[in-house]
């Protein structure tokens, strides 16, 4: 293997990248990624807030102790992980990482490795999708993306602009991908417009360092409200209005998925309206 | 093999590893720094922290080259109070995830001198002891001035 470190995005030329590494090391060491060449790209990243806009190479870390973003932001940052990793991971790394399903991780043939069955949903899914489960029932992990989701944030990126939704797409027979991210496309920035109030709230299975089982953000702009959720659908997820969550699909046991984030969001709207 | 430069504990290195090698790696099988412990060399137990410029990271998922700070482990905290106050407090039983401990607790009093409970908690969340000392882990930090 190589590494690379290019100082321009011109110098760009195909192999792996990595900012943090929190996720392409392990997913590295298990044979799930593979490489010849690794391309650390955090001196084309920009890092740091300025206004509404977040570089892409700030640490989650960084995000926790901002006082000039958005509460729910500053909050999916303080609850996602562990110190050390929001010490590591950045931004831009976090909204792309993969899913925590265990079949996945221990490399199963399931659809999201381009199998035919999805282990998940005939198997063990306790912490699984209630929303778009039918082909992969994964859980999306971030809480940050969902954040950003409620507060409609747009990505910059080497190549175009885009809506923080756009970035991701639901896995198909014909594309098993949950990114819509071309290859050798870097993220350089976030952009959040204002917001009056926003919040975030996260279930999990401990009070703290643990992925959400459902995180739910709810941002207020002008008289209109979003919420967004983590953990509930194979990428984040975004709700019209509380009365959506009587068209989730859990599988026999994620149900009880829906009644935590009916709770988490009526107890987000009144917190933000 | 890529040449490797590191600073650890105020000392130069300059080593051959390849590339993918860990920090963690680097540190106990190449300098010999085996106060950093390697248990789920995943990112999840925080018995391999070290600090990087201060800040505490998980070496068994850092790659030794692209590090780009001062790297400080264990061994470069022999003569840290908060050694004492984890000895004093008894936060120690089979210590196998006590250096890690110590290096995130000794991260945390450097930012923030008299850490209340709860900023302890937040602080310390990544560092997981299997045999449950955390109420002495905190007692220690709450207490390693005195
Ligand atoms: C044990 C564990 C627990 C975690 N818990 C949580 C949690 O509770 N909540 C949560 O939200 N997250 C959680 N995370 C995710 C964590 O926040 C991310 O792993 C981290 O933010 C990723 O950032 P990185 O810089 O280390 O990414 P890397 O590992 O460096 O990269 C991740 C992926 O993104 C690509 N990439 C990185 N930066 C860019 C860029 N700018 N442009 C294009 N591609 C890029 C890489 O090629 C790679 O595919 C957890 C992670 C771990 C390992
Ligand atoms: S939920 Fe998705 S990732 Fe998990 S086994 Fe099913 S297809 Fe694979
Ligand atoms: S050994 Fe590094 S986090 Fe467990
Ligand atoms: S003292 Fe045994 S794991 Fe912490």
């Amino acid at each position: 293997m190589e590494l690379l470190r290019p100082s321009n995005l011109a110098e760009l030329d195909g192999g792996l990248f990595v900012h943090g590494g929190t996720e392409v090391v392990p997913l590295l060491r298990d044979g799930i990624l593979h490489a010849e060449t690794l391309v650390d790209i955090r001196e084309l990243v920009p890092r740091g807030i300025d206004g509404g806009r977040i570089g892409a190479g700030t640490t989650l870390a960084e995000l926790e102790a901002s006082p000039h973003i958005p509460g729910a932001l500053r909050e999916a940052c303080r609850l996602a992980a562990s110190p050390q990793l929001r010490n590591m991971g950045s931004l831009g790394g976090n909204l792309l990482q993969s899913t925590r399903c265990w079949y996945w991780r221990l490399k199963y043939p399931c659809r999201l490795h381009g199998g035919d069955r999805c282990h998940a949903a005939e198997g063990e899914h306790r912490e699984h999708a209630i929303f778009a489960n039918d082909f992969c029932a994964s859980a999306h992990p971030s809480d940050v993306a969902a954040a950003l989701l409620a507060l409609d944030a747009r990505v910059r990126t080497s190549r175009r602009e885009l809506g923080l939704a756009e970035l991701y797409r639901l896995p198909d027979e014909a594309d098993r991908r949950t990114t819509t991210l071309e290859p050798g496309e870097v993220i350089l920035e976030v952009e959040i417009p204002p917001a009056e109030a926003s919040i975030y709230l996260k279930a999990m299975d401990r009070k703290r360092w643990s992925f959400p089982q459902v995180g739910v953000a709810a941002a207020r702009t002008g008289g209109a409200t979003r919420i967004a959720l983590a953990g509930v659908a194979p990428v984040p997820w975004l709700l019209a209005g509380p009365e959506d969550l009587d068209g989730a699909t859990p599988l026999p046991r994620t149900a009880w998925k829906v009644e935590v984030a009916r709770a988490l969001v009526r107890r987000a709207l009144t917190e933000v309206t | 093999m890529p040449e490797l430069r590191l600073t650890v504990n105020g000392a130069d290195h300059r080593l051959d590893a390849p590339i993918g090698t860990s920090l963690a790696h680097v540190l106990r099988e190449e300098l010999g720094l085996i106060g950093t412990k390697i248990a789920c060399n995943e990112g999840h137990c925080g018995a391999c922290t070290v600090q990087v410029d201060g800040a505490p990271v998980l070496s068994c998922i850092t790659l030794a080259h692209a590090v780009d700070g001062d790297v400080t482990t264990i061994e470069g905290l022999r003569d840290h109070p908060l050694v004492e106050a984890f000895v004093r407090a008894d936060a120690v039983q089979c210590g196998f995830c006590t250096p890690g401990q110590v290096v995130s607790a000794a991260a945390l009093v450097a930012a923030t001198p008299e850490p209340t409970t709860e900023e302890i908690r937040h602080a310390m969340a990544g560092n997981i002891c299997r045999c449950g000392t955390y109420p002495k882990i905190e007692e220690a930090i709450l207490h390693w001035r005195d």
